[in-house]
């Protein structure tokens, strides 16, 4: 994408009006593009000083009742089928960029990503694994923020393991942890960067928990507990694959479910 | 005098979204009278109007009447030109904040001071938009304040979605451009 078409794009992507694919391609041209991540930030800045210095003015309670008044003498007939409103989110990038010093911070990582002084000179390797943890995170996100986590819905393991395998060919480990409180919800097909990789999803109370199945290994730096924006990304080994739990679980919670994923054998 | 029935869905989501009303109401007219009238309007209209709602999203076709309420009586305003209270801009802080210097230990006026440093910038933020044309004024409100999709701000301002597209970021233009200006000479007294 040349920068003429991402100008384009920008207002669009801040407003959430791109689907997942143009999003993404913005994305890419973002991390190259310091103009552009500039204009965004601005964006953002007009927006935030709209919401904090323009505040909705509520309207008043004598209007109100006038209205519940006028609406309570009326018959009643069957509503007309909603039209759902479409969630409204914050683009991830910027959510992204908002927790970037925290995240490395957290993660013990030296790389900061979008630091114009020094990307140039960071390891490609560092860059790339920052790059991966970015895409699980957006993939996360994007999940929760669409209709449905799951593309299959099941409890059972010897549903959800076939069901990968016919779609990509990937077999991943896959067990329910419903009794110590982590259970199975299904899977969903994602992807790290321009891979598509095996998602298994678990939900732990209100929380939902997504492991990527990462078809190659020690791309993740280490055992870094990542955080971002309250989210938290961790590396573990799924039955000798690596794979990494994204999810807003708190770090005892999320550590007591890796160690489950552990020890699989 | 007719009596309107209205299906009761039409309640529902005028109570709904009736801050969102007014508050469309509000910038579009100014103050709060003729925004509670043209909210009261509306409803009658949108009780009539019921059988009109071809599916969509709800909320953009009763923010449409919302509009086209307010729309109407900008018309009959200007056309009287009666004297009509605008939002009174806020007043000058210069003396207040010297009475609070003098009465007040410092850093209990540090503290009323921050809070006179927020009211100066809604007044200054208010200020911008107000000077906006509406068209760009009204886009921003519902983009940015009521968190409408550009296809329900399309339907709300009946116009193609491309100049949803082209009012938002002309409107966004204007308003960072003056917003960096008023920011800028605030710096300068400020230096002084």
């Amino acid at each position: 994408m040349d920068c003429k078409t991402a100008q384009d794009t920008l207002a669009l992507y801040f407003d959430g009006e791109l689907d997942r694919a143009a999003s993404r391609e913005f994305e890419t041209h973002l991390d190259a593009c310091a103009d552009c991540r500039a204009a965004l930030i601005e964006l953002d800045a007009l927006r935030a000083a709209l919401r904090h210095n323009a505040p909705r003015h509520a309207a008043p309670e004598l209007l109100r009742k006038r209205i519940e008044k006028l609406a309570t003498t009326q018959t009643d007939a069957p509503a007309p089928v909603s039209a759902g409103r479409t969630a409204m989110r914050a683009p991830r990038w910027l959510a992204y960029a908002a927790s970037t010093v925290l995240a490395f911070a957290a993660g013990g990582m030296t790389v900061s990503l979008w630091d114009s002084s020094g990307r140039n000179a960071e390891p490609a390797q560092a860059s790339a694994n920052a790059q991966l943890a970015r895409d699980l995170f957006a993939s996360h996100w994007r999940a929760l923020a669409a209709a449905s986590p799951v593309d299959v819905v099941s409890t059972d393991r010897h549903t959800v393991k076939p069901w990968f395998e016919g779609k990509i060919g990937i077999a991943p480990t896959v067990h329910d942890f419903a009794e110590q409180g982590f259970a199975l919800v299904g899977g969903r097909i994602d992807y790290a960067g321009d891979l598509r990789v095996p998602v298994l999803v678990y939900r732990h109370g209100q929380h939902l928990i997504d492991v990527f199945v990462l078809p190659y290994s020690a791309t993740l730096p280490g055992d870094n507990a990542k955080l971002q924006s309250g989210y938290r990304l961790d590396a573990v080994k799924l039955g000798g694959q690596s794979a990494a739990i994204v999810s807003d679980l708190d770090q005892v919670e999320l550590t007591r479910f890796a160690q489950l994923l552990d020890g699989i054998k | 005098m007719t009596t309107v029935a209205a299906p009761g869905w039409i309640g529902d989501l005028a109570l709904h979204n009736l801050d969102a009303a007014y508050n469309l109401g509000r910038w579009l007219l100014g103050n709060e009278h003729d925004a509670a009238d043209a909210v009261h309007d509306a409803f009658l209209r949108a009780a009539r109007a019921a059988d009109t709602y071809a599916g969509g999203s709800a909320r953009a076709w009763w923010l449409a009447i919302v509009r086209n309420c307010c729309l109407a009586r900008l018309e009959t305003r200007n056309k009287d030109r009666r004297n009509v209270s605008i939002d009174s801009a806020a007043n000058d802080d210069g003396p207040a904040r010297s009475i609070i210097e003098q009465l007040l230990p410092r850093s209990e006026a540090n503290e009323v001071e921050e809070r006179l440093d927020q009211a100066q910038r809604r007044t200054l933020i208010a200020r911008a938009l107000r000077e906006l044309p509406a068209e760009f004024r009204e886009t921003l409100i519902l983009r940015e304040i009521e968190e409408l999709s550009y296809r329900e701000i399309a339907d709300v301002l009946q116009t193609p979605i491309g100049t949803v597209m082209s009012r938002l970021a002309r409107g966004r233009a204007l308003l960072q451009k003056t917003l960096a200006g008023t920011a800028a000479a605030s710096e300068v007294t400020h230096g002084l």
